[in-house]
């Protein structure tokens, strides 16, 4: 187990009634330190069927998907389609602080548990409807996924090379977006709430959080072309390497950012000053972009005659951004990676020990990390309902054979 | 009480570029007064890439809700004037490589000494430490860095070229908004502030969480799809009629593929043993494609969008920005604005995001103009004096945009 420090938002408890669309969202307040409890039907949140899995082995523990998404929660099971279920949820709100949830819209109203509900049982509750295109409109029915979430995100039409198709982004940017987006929300509310006592609810959709999350400067970047007497400016199109060429090395491929005269210059000092590259009509940015094949070829030559990290290195010394392009391998052994400790190691009950990523930063007084491995089904039923809540073991035994938990 | 969720809140930003100004625009959506550090005579590179400093585009975007500071860091009286604001600061946030932030004098002990409960984030490319701290971090370089380039792309390809927009610039800009606000409701409740360090690498290498453990795990280097998926078939972007139109289509379940042959008038692809399930489908994936793009290739991508959603399959055509201004939904949740901006004049920008019931956000305000409000910040933060203000203006020590109530 990693850290037990305090964090951040230690001492507020978050009800995560998740699927995969928002799980990630209460992953990072876990990792900022709230205690998180996911709230799962008795036969499991459907996230657990998402491939890969541990050891290529489709067992409800190992989805990779869940493993990274559910670490630093606690795990109970309850079926919210029961009296009783209901019964036991209510009283959770009570002492929690967020609710944060998946569903279709009108879902939780259904069940008598939307906002104006929890409301009345705990007026300071925060709840967030995490979905992909919001709790209202025209498209609030509609169905998403990672990669219609990304074609409507606005960074698509712009993904891939210029006469290819555009191309998909990995993982998941849709709910990657919405996640960060409703944890802003979220902190922001505890925050207000520590003045005025009360709740809030937050209308969260991936809709609307992509492209914030991705490139909001798509809409003012092609509006700067726009004249209201003039026809249409083109629509964007994909620019593929033209502005951040890739290039071979000895053992893969580099990319270089060269948009001011003075990294042009530095590039070439990187790869010797090659005299035909000298010419100066090469130091001209659009010239550079008309002629991208010749300069690829003629920067090939000497480019692969050094390795990824030597040119990285010299790129540095010499003032132009270069990256080795690593693989999972490569980032995962890179020096870099290594010395800031981002893959953390935990161990889970049925996968035994393994690396994780780390949260993206951090900080110096309060913890940001992970806390413990995803929770196996079930795993805090004990805890939460015998020790907090006052059943006794038996009861907890004809809960399950009722189907409530 | 306010409804303004950080009314009262006031930031320092040193910000330069995206990451920085995307995270003091959000917190300026929430009601934050953010002050961007920013001398005219050296500006924000990202002013330099149009001929008009004050017309940059990426720029207005990014630094709307800011006010600007124009002062030169070189001198004593200006770094004396920056401590002063410092002082009654809640948040200090930049993104300088480095020792610059030492040799200005503000790093952040230099920061915390004057104000100890201060809230100080830096974002680098690469992180505060480490061997590759002081290399200069692109976005585009991060992608590559962080191991998600290598996955991003079409199979066929030599290589991947990802997007052209600089991922993950602004996905770090709101992991650090996130984080910054959950140092704020902890220097709420504790009285502590405290220094956080984001790399912006590990922002983009967190989104790829499981194709890292993948490899950590299974020992599985992760290549690259293109658009096809594992797990789901179809699962692609297919070319619609007209000019570089296309709509991605996802069918995960038997159900869905059934209400798509249906829908799509071919209600014989369901019997045709090659498709009968997600495993004969995956295995003639090739050939499904070409069947379903001869569908599409004649029709409109915003239609086959709504046929689809229609039958309950998730279908999303390739979005543009000017396609966004007329969408349904994105005019439902009011999600692009106009703005008058002082040189770029009237231009549509993304609207204040929030969406909490309870709450009140400030109008959005356009990105400041070289200088704008230095002299208001003497006036009203510092208590200066008309007659100091000019006269460090004349030492080169400020640097003031033209009033225009003063010609």
């Amino acid at each position: 187990m990693s850290n037990e420090q305090e964090g951040a938002l230690s001492g507020y408890r978050i009800l995560d009634l998740t699927d995969s669309r928002g799980a990630y969202c209460a992953r990072l307040l876990g990792d900022m330190g709230a205690e998180v409890i996911k709230i799962e039907q008795p036969g499991g949140n459907t996230a657990r069927n998402i491939p890969p899995f541990a050891g290529d082995d489709p067992h409800p523990e190992k989805s990779l998907h869940f493993l990274y998404r559910n670490a630093s929660k606690k795990g109970i099971t309850l079926n919210l389609e029961t009296a009783d279920g209901l019964a036991i949820f209510k009283r959770l709100v009570k002492d929690a602080d967020v609710v944060v949830e998946s569903n279709a819209p009108g879902y939780m109203k259904s069940l008598g548990l939307d906002y104006e509900a929890l409301k009345k049982i705990n007026p300071g509750i925060i709840m967030a409807g995490i979905t992909p295109f919001g709790q209202d409109g025209p498209y609030k029915d509609w169905k998403s996924s990672d990669i219609v979430d990304y074609a409507l995100s606005g960074a698509m039409i712009g993904t891939g090379f210029p006469d290819g198709r555009p191309t998909d982004m990995p993982g998941s940017p849709g709910d990657d977006a919405v996640s960060v987006y409703a944890g802003v929300s979220i902190v922001t509310s505890l925050f207000v709430r520590g003045g005025t006592n009360s709740g809030q609810y937050i209308d969260a959709s991936s809709y609307k959080a992509s492209r914030l999350f991705l490139y909001p400067w798509g809409l003012v970047m092609w509006y700067s072309n726009y004249e209201a007497d003039r026809p249409l400016p083109a629509g964007e199109g994909r620019l593929g390497t033209m502005i951040y060429p890739i290039i071979p090395a000895k053992d893969g491929y580099v990319r270089v950012v060269a948009l001011t005269p003075g990294q042009w210059e530095a590039l070439l000092r990187v790869i010797g000053e090659p005299e035909v590259l000298c010419m100066p009509e090469w130091k001209e940015f659009y010239y550079r972009i008309g002629n991208a094949d010749i300069m690829y070829a003629l920067i090939q030559e000497f480019s692969t005659k050094y390795t990824m990290e030597e040119l990285a290195e010299m790129g540095h010394r010499e003032g132009v951004p270069i990256a080795p392009i690593y693989n999972m391998e490569g980032f995962a052994n890179s020096p870099q990676t290594k010395a800031r400790n981002f893959f953390v190691e935990l161990e889970h009950p049925v996968v035994g020990k393994y690396k994780c990523p780390a949260p993206p930063y951090k900080w110096s007084v309060s913890s940001c990390s992970i806390r413990k491995s995803a929770p196996c089904l079930g795993e805090s039923n004990e805890e939460i309902y015998c020790n907090e809540l006052g059943y006794s073991k038996t009861e907890l035994a004809s809960l399950k054979q009722a189907g409530v938990i | 009480m306010s409804k303004i969720p950080l009314e009262g809140i006031k930031a320092i930003s040193f910000g330069v570029g995206i990451v920085v100004p995307e995270l003091g625009k959000i917190i300026g959506q929430l009601g934050a007064q953010v002050i961007k550090i920013e001398y005219a005579k050296q500006p924000d590179f990202m002013r330099t890439i149009t001929p008009d400093p004050n017309n940059s585009p990426g720029f207005n975007e990014s630094n709307r809700n800011h006010k600007v500071f124009s002062v030169n860091l070189s001198t004593e009286k200006g770094k004396k004037m920056v401590r002063e604001l410092v002082k009654t600061a809640d948040i200090f946030c930049e993104n300088y490589r480095g020792d610059v932030m030492e040799r200005l004098g503000f790093d952040y002990e230099s920061v915390k000494a004057i104000n100890p409960e201060i809230i100080y984030i830096s974002s680098q490319g690469f992180g505060k430490d480490g061997p590759y701290s002081a290399h200069k971090g692109y976005g585009p370089t991060l992608c590559a860095a962080s191991g998600l380039l290598s996955i991003w792309g079409q199979p066929e390809d030599e290589f991947g070229c990802g997007g052209s927009f600089p991922h993950p610039d602004n996905a770090a800009g709101w992991q650090g908004t996130m984080a910054l606000l959950a140092a704020l409701d902890y220097k709420r409740r504790t009285g502590r502030g405290q220094f956080i360090d984001m790399s912006q690498a590990e922002v983009a290498a967190s989104l790829i969480g499981e194709a890292q453990l993948d490899f950590t795990i299974n020992g599985r280097i992760q290549k690259r799809i293109g658009n096809r998926n594992p797990y789901a078939a179809p699962h692609g972007c297919y070319r619609c009629k007209g000019n570089d139109q296309w709509c991605a289509i996802s069918i995960y379940t038997n159900e869905e593929w059934e209400s798509f042959c249906n829908v799509t008038g071919n209600s014989g692809w369901m019997d045709d043993p090659r498709f009968k399930d997600l495993a004969s489908r995956l295995k003639n994936v090739d050939e499904l494609d070409s069947l379903i793009e001869a569908w599409t290739a004649d029709k409109d991508h915003i239609a086959v969008m709504h046929l689809l959603q229609g039958a309950g399959i998730a279908a999303g055509f390739t979005m543009r920005a000017y396609d966004s201004i007329l969408d349904p939904q994105m005019n439902w949740q009011k999600n692009i604005e106009e703005m008058d901006h002082p040189v770029a004049g009237k231009r549509m920008y993304p609207a204040t995001p929030f969406d909490m019931a309870d709450m009140e956000f400030p109008k959005n305000t356009p990105a400041p103009v070289l200088g704008e409000h230095t002299a208001e910040i003497c006036r009203d933060m510092l208590n200066m004096s008309d007659d100091e203000i000019m006269k460090l203006k004349e030492e080169n020590v400020l640097y003031l945009a033209e009033e225009k109530e003063s010609s």
